[in-house]
């Protein structure tokens, strides 16, 4: 899944670059072929904390606390990306950095949550697992809210039927990019999970040595 | 934007009308061998806005965004005020990279820091168990 991975990202570059240029935005569109995967993935990351944060909280079971905890990091990761690279198309395109329409705004507070997910997991002392799980919730549901808020309300945001009808020239370099970009995801979720997973053997090794 | 062609062409339609009648107080008509009145500049804009070809070119087109307020299309922008796309699409890509290699970077510092203490617990209990 790693050289999977890799040569999907060394790949997607060759195709963004050969890709045509969009007719009415030109070459800043090319920043759509990161900046929806990305969102995509933030959205994704969104869904995996809120059913992991579900099932932990039902059964108390500490994987999906650790699932929960990776995907919440990823959240950020993803959604910063999002967030950064989405103003600077609209920089150029719509003339405006940043609009406080309902898409826009609703990624923000999405991303927020997830931002402060962290936060309560670092600094909230003991319970914080379960206070952040709750968080975890409202996160999930932001996330049907984020994705449909375009089709919904009047925004100056492009609406969600656009990706499935993308000409194959524009089709190919996005959905390889998205491939990549799912992929890193998984890759980057089993590699959080693991360190998770290692702390929790390092504090069953701590507590052997206390008793 | 229809409702104020509609009310633009109520107008324009009762303009004309109004022109087209003749008020009995007002003298009668010059006779057609003097030379035409050049039409006045309101009725002239009147005119040009009810001509279809005019109101078809000013109607948005089904694949313009819809905007809260009006904006200047990029293409009609003076060269000075054009912003270049190349180093948005640049600062986009750089900060994609810059963002991944932090976090598995990041990552990758959290992981061995857990490995080395697990080591260095490990050695420490394997110390303590020997006699």
């Amino acid at each position: 899944m790693t050289i999977v991975c890799a040569g999907l990202f060394a790949a997607a570059p060759i195709l963004i670059a050969l890709a045509p240029p969009e007719r009415d935005m030109g070459l800043v569109q090319k920043i759509f072929y990161f900046h929806t995967p990305a969102a995509w993935m933030f959205l994704t990351a969104g869904v995996v904390c809120g059913i992991a944060s579900v099932r932990y909280l039902a059964r108390g079971a500490p994987q999906q606390d650790r699932l929960a905890w990776a995907a919440a990091e990823l959240l950020v990761l993803f959604g910063a990306i999002a967030l950064v690279t989405g103003p600077l198309w609209a920089r150029k395109t719509w003339g405006v950095w940043w609009q406080w329409d309902v898409r826009l705004t609703s990624s923000l507070l999405g991303w927020m949550i997830g931002v402060a997910y962290l936060l309560v997991r670092r600094y909230a002392g003991p319970g914080s697992d379960k206070l952040a799980a709750g968080l975890a919730l409202f996160g999930m549901a932001n996330v049907p809210f984020i994705y449909i808020s375009v089709n919904y309300w009047r925004t100056i945001h492009p609406p969600t039927t656009v990706v499935p009808r993308l000409p194959l020239s524009f089709g190919i370099p996005f959905y390889v990019s998205a491939l990549a970009f799912l992929l890193l995801f998984v890759l980057l979720l089993r590699a959080r999970v693991h360190l998770e997973e290692q702390r929790a053997r390092l504090d069953s090794l701590y507590l052997s040595v206390d008793h | 934007m229809r409702g104020f062609v509609a009310t633009l062409l109520a107008v324009s339609c009762s303009a004309v009308a109004l022109a087209g009648q003749r008020s009995p107080a007002l003298p009668p008509s010059p006779p057609a061998s003097l030379p035409e009145l050049a039409p006045r500049p309101l009725e002239t804009e009147l005119r040009q806005r009810i001509d279809p070809a005019t109101l078809q070119s000013q109607a948005p087109s089904a694949n313009q965004p819809p905007q809260d307020e009006f904006s200047e299309p990029l293409s009609e922008l003076p060269p000075e005020e054009r912003m270049p796309a190349a180093p948005m699409v640049v600062a986009a890509y750089i900060f994609v990279l810059l963002a991944f290699f932090a976090y598995v970077f990041s990552l990758s510092r959290r992981l061995s820091a857990v490995k080395q203490d697990m080591a260095r617990l490990e050695t420490e209990i394997k110390g303590s168990r020997r006699p």
